[in-house]
């Protein structure tokens, strides 16, 4: 019997008003996967990966987390987003809070970890994505590299069964998307199951076991890097990659 | 009489009258910011009751004069068969009204917390209860320290309220009423209150600022 999906979305439908931006979406993430979502602007890819942990409602369609039906609203809801980590476009570090405590403040609060062992927790999570010796500082004192490695830190904090990936790079300057890159990497290896959702070809094409290609709300392909790269099967995506890879 | 004169025969009446000012303000304030806070929560409560709960309670104590509600409490309410002493009636009343203010301070503060935190919270499982302590609310206190002052200062001088029930030691304000029907202080005896409140409401305007330098956030 094959393995039960870490993520797997069912029949999808999501209208924003009269414009229908998720048309019966259908995806499953196996465990360890790393599934890349590329598409034009507005093709709904954010808007997807946002609905994985319901940060943005559905009008139909499930969606099961490791086999459970992610519920609309309460604590069960709040119990399984647990278990998906996100990494946002604008970092969202809480402001107020040392990047130290940004790391320990979900496991300690959620999770009901002892403070000592998150904070040893934290610091090495810390380390492994090199920004340890900024612990003390507040988050508006890093950059913005800094910071989004700080947000990947806090969601693996979590030991999550996945992480979902907003756009991670398409705030940071050109200097500072490949020290997040490398992070990113360094987790895929690793086995994580991952979400991503980019505008990196290089990454997609490196990284990824899937790539999903979205446009108008709808997925129109899915492929393995090294297929989808070289033989799109749509006019869409041939369209698309002509246009992202002319220059 | 001048203010030398005043200040040897009423000077120990003065400093205990400054003194109880302070206490009323104090007990006052804190009341009002703990009310505030719980009032703020229950306006952005996910529970349409509780958020209309607040709404009212800060659209009635906002808009009632201070010395109405004192009037209320000492007069009406012992027509309920609740009879308070005159202190508590006057700190209801310095409490009840602040706490309406702190509660719209705190709304406004609150917006200055970015969506993506909330959303960040929220994809970490915090429920909403968590992410109210955890993340919007000690930014929302942080960006309304200056407001926040302005309301302790209103506060002190709302107190003056205790001048209009007899109080032992009364308030800054009763003592000069005190001190113009035992002599004549005439206007003299009220510039020496007022200078006490102008350079209280001094010191906590400096401290207003300086804690608002220290735990106002860079963005």
């Amino acid at each position: 019997m094959a393995q039960t999906p870490v993520i797997e979305l069912r029949h999808i439908q999501k209208h924003f008003g009269t414009l229908h931006v998720l048309k019966d979406i259908n995806l499953s993430v196996a465990q360890g996967e790393v599934v890349v979502i590329i598409g034009p602007s507005g093709s709904g890819k954010s808007t997807l990966c946002r609905t994985i942990n319901r940060l943005e409602t559905i009008d139909s369609g499930e969606i099961l987390i490791d086999g459970a039906a992610l519920p609309q609203e309460g604590r069960e809801l709040a119990r399984l987003r647990a278990q998906v980590g996100m990494v946002f476009q604008s970092f969202n570090l809480f402001a107020h809070k040392t990047v130290l405590d940004n790391v320990t403040i979900g496991p300690m609060d959620v999770l009901k970890t002892p403070k000592q062992q998150a904070r040893e927790e934290a610091m090495t999570l810390l380390r492994r994505v090199g920004v340890d010796t900024q612990a003390a500082k507040l988050p508006a004192q890093l950059s913005g590299g800094q910071q989004q490695r700080v947000a990947i830190a806090r969601a693996l904090a979590m030991h999550p069964k996945a992480i979902l990936f907003d756009e991670p790079t398409s705030a940071l300057d050109p200097e500072m998307i490949g020290e997040v890159l490398e992070v990113m990497t360094r987790l895929a290896r690793e086995g994580m199951t991952m979400v991503v959702v980019t505008h990196e070809m290089g990454f997609a094409r490196k990284v990824a076991d899937r790539v999903v290609f979205m446009d108008s709300g709808e997925i129109l392909e899915q492929n393995t890097p090294e297929e989808f790269f070289t033989h799109p099967q749509t006019k869409r995506a041939q369209d698309f990659l002509d246009s992202i890879l002319k220059h | 009489m001048d203010i030398s004169t005043l200040l040897t025969q009423f000077g120990d009446k003065y400093w205990l009258a400054l003194l109880t000012t302070w206490q009323l303000t104090v007990i006052s304030f804190a009341g009002a910011l703990v009310l505030g806070v719980l009032l703020t929560v229950c306006r952005v409560a996910p529970v349409m009751p509780l958020r209309w709960v607040g709404d009212f309670y800060v659209q009635i104590f906002r808009n009632i004069p201070g010395a109405a509600l004192l009037i209320l409490l000492v007069y009406a309410l012992p027509y309920l068969k609740v009879v308070l002493p005159y202190k508590t009636c006057v700190l209801t009343a310095t409490t009840l009204i602040p706490a309406a203010f702190c509660s719209e301070y705190l709304m406004a503060g609150m917006n200055t917390v970015g969506k993506g935190q909330i959303e960040a919270a929220r994809s970490l499982g915090m429920t909403f209860p968590q992410i109210l302590k955890n993340v919007v609310m000690p930014q929302a206190l942080r960006s309304s320290v200056l407001p926040l002052t302005n309301l302790l200062v209103a506060t002190m001088l709302t107190t003056a309220l205790a001048s209009q029930v007899p109080l032992n030691p009364t308030d800054l304000t009763g003592l000069v009423s005190y001190i113009n029907t035992h002599a004549v202080g005439g206007v003299t005896a009220f510039f020496i209150s007022a200078v006490l409140y102008c350079g209280t409401a001094v010191v906590i305007g400096q401290l207003g600022s300086w804690l608002d330098r220290k735990v106002r956030l860079q963005r």
